[in-house]
């Protein structure tokens, strides 16, 4: 049974300008002892999800379901208070981004490390401190650190104390929320190692939340990447490492530099895309250099790149459309200028895909072009997301997976 | 850091001065500040003593001739029939002393205190000069006013009608410089006409010549049982007293002023303490449930911000005349919230979302248990430096009052001292040691005070951090 099984989390923020979707439908499952790490650029929901799983809500959730399985039991279905008494630290601890904040600077270290033990068991005060010598112990720290306050520590010693204080109730699942990052590399390499003897001697099942995939190599079993709220690819780190099935996956390998190697560093371009307004279908489309016409492009999409074309072009190669109406995100209804037949309009624009389709991503999402008495509709292939598709060991959303998509992707 | 240093040196200063003052002048001499009975041995109006070196001239002190330092001589005899019978107490108290000072005395005081339990007694008390004059000040015999067969009558003297008339008549026999004019309309100054050489200036207070030398105050008693007595009390008062002279009700300024530090500190610091501390808690706790309560919280701030606390105060101060304490008491019932509640909240709302705020909330401390033992003292420095840059404002408050004479009504407080030099004139006429040590009391721990939250504000703040 696994320690941990995420299914189906939704995490959603309020906003003035709607709904955050910085999680939007996840699942995996981590069995103890084994490791699944979580990796994708900043902003991609990695926190977020984290925060979801240990319910660390803010006021302005918009939406928040799904299933957060404990050794199979349903912890989405407690109460607060029961949440609070049976799950957190109990069943699932975290260690914090950054560990200079998640220390309080006006209480020493072994009260800090002891605090769950007071608030959970009401443990008196020296039965806690003892208690967090011993844990001290563990992450390799002398006990004189007990009585220091945080900034009287150097920034290891501070993530070992992040750690000890996450293990001090001896959890099955820990969340480590990039525990490392703000490390220099001896350091870093000295946490992962302690981690992993932790994790070996008490069969602790890992979520390890990072950025960074070759640290991720390290400590994986599992890794899982998430684009954007959504996981694209999951599976195997051992199948995933070597055999990327996610353009998005194959991206991310490939920008990390390497210390010796012949090739540069390989970059994504774009920016990642604002989550109260996902790109439509995958996510990852825009900025995917294998996308094509199934990928999720929308009327939208095609009317601004009409548009640039129209600009760009010399007076007699214009289009000649005088109006874009978006009916639906997979119809664009174009009416041609005064003295322009819709006829010559749909002849324009039958060029343009033969010209540019190769080029343009965009066009090739282009179903038919359908003529009007005075305009000329475009429809486009309705934008779709994608499944995680794949056997067991490594699962990937993308088209290209599909026997359609490579057919659509080749024609 | 030297700012601060100075602020804290001047408030060990003034917290040493709370120390001690109990025992330079108890509580009891405090309470009676406000009464006549302890202070009426002091000169009226007197310069601090060290204000000599400003005039160069050896100024009078208090000089004060208890009773047994007369020396006495009793005759008790009965007379048999036929000049009697007659029971008859005669009674020569006489006191030399010598006068060297070089100005005259601001007052003469003169009490005797008679013991007869039947017929009234004859009195006459002459000063014998360095001049070798003898002046009869007053023959009278002492009188039981009410008729009640009490037998111990104290009355002073000095300034009597009588006794003025008898200076009168004995400068008109000694001195014939002085025009019959004058002699019969100037104001006679006792101190003065009996302390100045015979010559035209001496009924000119501002002109006479002072004659130093041996005086002697004799005083005969002539009482008509065996058992009458007298008692004697002669002060000449000077026209310097102690180190901070003393004012209107004679009072020693030193002890009010020395009190005055206690009182303003304890004031300053409680009434700071309490708002602040009181603004503090309602400030978090706004900041960090938020929702109705912070909205709740804040727009009551808001309107206790626009309530003029002073004018209120004033106008309570004018119905009940509140003590110190109860001052105390509206004081902090005036500032439950108000701008630190503002500031604390703003600083909570920075703090929430702090890291180790919600790595507490991930191992389930309770919401309270944060706010207590997190966000609390990450507060609390601003807190100290808020409470010290508070007190010299509450300082100020009750210094107001009590110069408007709406104070607390028993004890010496700066604000009470200058208020009352205000009423009397003290700029006017030049008692200049009336108003300014109390102002520099205020303005020094004020100082202290204000340097203290400086340096804690640099300490804090680490944009004005110094290199």
């Amino acid at each position: 049974m696994p320690a941990l099984e995420v299914q189906n989390l939704k995490y959603y923020y309020r906003t003035r300008r709607g709904p955050v979707k910085a999680v939007d439908d996840v699942s995996f499952s981590v069995e103890p002892g084994e490791t699944i790490a979580i990796v994708g650029e900043s902003g991609c929901g990695k926190t977020s999800t984290a925060n979801a799983i240990l319910r660390l809500l803010p006021r302005n959730v918009e939406e928040y379901e799904g299933h957060v399985r404990l050794s199979g039991e349903d912890v989405m279905e407690y109460s607060t208070e029961e949440f609070r008494e049976k799950v957190r630290w109990r069943g699932i601890s975290m260690v914090f981004q950054g560990a200079m904040n998640a220390l309080s600077p006006t209480t020493r270290c072994g009260l800090q490390i002891a605090e769950p033990l007071m608030v959970h068991l009401g443990s008196d005060r020296e039965e806690a401190v003892a208690a967090a010598a011993e844990g001290l112990k563990n992450v390799g720290l002398s006990e004189d650190v007990l009585r220091r306050f945080p900034h009287e520590l150097s920034g290891g010693m501070k993530q070992r104390v992040v750690i000890a204080m996450a293990l001090v109730m001896k959890p099955n699942v820990v969340i480590l929320d990039e525990p490392t990052s703000a490390l220099d590399v001896m350091t870093q390499a000295n946490i992962i190692n302690l981690l992993k003897n932790l994790q070996r001697d008490a069969h602790l099942a890992y979520v390890f939340i990072t950025h960074d995939l070759g640290l991720a190599s390290e400590l994986a079993d599992d890794v899982a990447i998430m684009y954007a709220g959504k996981i694209v690819e999951i599976g195997r780190a051992s199948r995933v490492y070597p055999g990327p099935q996610h353009p998005y996956t194959q991206k991310l390998i490939h920008s990390v530099p390497l210390l010796r190697g012949e090739s540069a560093p390989d970059f994504i371009p774009g920016a990642p895309p604002d989550l109260t307004d996902p790109p439509l279908g995958c996510r990852f489309h825009p900025r995917c250099p294998l996308s094509f016409g199934m990928c999720g492009w929308s009327a939208e999409d095609l009317q601004s790149f009409l548009e640039l074309r129209y600009r760009a072009a010399s007076e007699g190669d214009r289009l000649g459309a005088a109006k874009f109406d978006q009916k639906e995100s997979w119809r664009l209804v174009v009416t041609p200028g005064k003295d322009v037949s819709p006829q010559a309009l749909v002849a324009k624009i039958q060029a343009l895909i033969q010209a540019e389709s190769s080029k343009s991503p965009v066009l090739r999402a282009i179903e038919k072009v359908r003529v009007g008495s005075n305009k000329v509709e475009i429809v486009l292939y309705e934008a779709t997301i994608p499944e995680l598709l794949g056997e067991d060991g490594q699962r990937a959303a993308c088209w290209l997976l599909t026997e359609e998509g490579r057919k659509r992707a080749a024609s | 850091m030297k700012s601060g240093l100075f602020g804290f040196a001047i408030l060990a200063s003034l917290v040493f001065v709370a120390v001690i003052v109990p025992f330079y002048a108890p509580y009891d001499v405090v309470r009676n500040w406000s009464s006549y009975g302890p202070w009426q041995d002091n000169p009226r109006y007197a310069a601090p003593e060290w204000s000599e070196v400003f005039t160069g001239k050896h100024l009078p002190r208090t000089m004060i001739f208890e009773n047994d330092t007369f020396r006495r001589a009793i005759v008790r005899e009965y007379i048999p029939p036929p000049k009697g019978p007659l029971n008859i107490t005669l009674i020569n108290m006489t006191k030399t002393f010598y006068y060297d000072f070089d100005d005259f005395p601001s007052e003469l005081s003169l009490a005797i205190t008679a013991v007869f339990p039947a017929q009234s007694p004859a009195v006459q008390i002459t000063l014998s000069r360095p001049d070798g004059q003898f002046v009869p000040l007053l023959t009278y015999s002492v009188r039981n006013e009410f008729r009640n067969r009490s037998q111990v009558i104290t009355q002073n003297v000095a300034y009597s009608e009588v006794m003025e008339s008898k200076i009168r008549a004995w400068i008109a026999r000694e001195n014939n410089g002085v025009s019959p004019d004058k002699l019969t309309n100037a104001t006679i100054l006792p101190e003065v006409a009996l302390f100045a050489k015979n010559d035209s200036a001496q009924l000119d207070g501002h002109q006479a010549h002072l004659l130093k030398g041996f005086y002697q105050l004799i005083v005969e008693y002539t009482g008509f049982t065996l058992v009458d007595d007298v008692g004697v009390r002669f002060i000449v008062e000077g026209t310097v007293y102690g180190l901070a002279g003393t004012d209107d009700h004679r009072r020693d300024l030193l002890t009010g002023l020395l009190w005055g530090a206690p009182i303003a500190l304890a004031f300053g610091v409680a009434a700071g303490g309490v708002v602040v501390l009181i603004q503090t808690l309602l400030g978090a706790l706004g900041g960090w449930y938020g929702g109705p309560i912070d909205e709740f919280i804040q727009r009551a701030s808001d309107f206790y911000l626009v309530i003029p606390t002073l004018p209120i105060l004033i106008l309570v101060s004018l119905f009940y005349r509140p003590g110190i304490v109860a001052l105390l008491f509206y004081l902090v019932a005036f500032g439950i919230v108000g701008s630190t509640t503002k500031v604390v909240r703003s600083i909570v709302l920075q703090i929430k979302e702090e890291q180790f705020i919600e790595a507490a909330q991930s191992y389930g401390a309770s919401r309270g248990r944060i706010l207590f033992k997190y966000i609390i003292p990450r507060i609390m420095p601003y807190t100290f430096a808020l409470v010290a840059l508070s007190v010299p404002a509450f300082i100020f408050v009750e210094a107001s009052l009590s110069f408007l004479g709406l104070g607390d009504p028993v004890l010496p407080t700066w604000g009470a001292i200058i208020g009352e030099a205000y009423t009397q004139g003290a700029l006017f006429y030049g008692w200049w040691w009336w108003i300014v040590f109390p102002s520099a009391g205020i303005i020094y721990t004020t100082i202290g005070f204000a340097l203290l939250g400086y340096a804690f504000d640099k300490v804090l703040n680490p944009r004005l951090r110094e290199e």
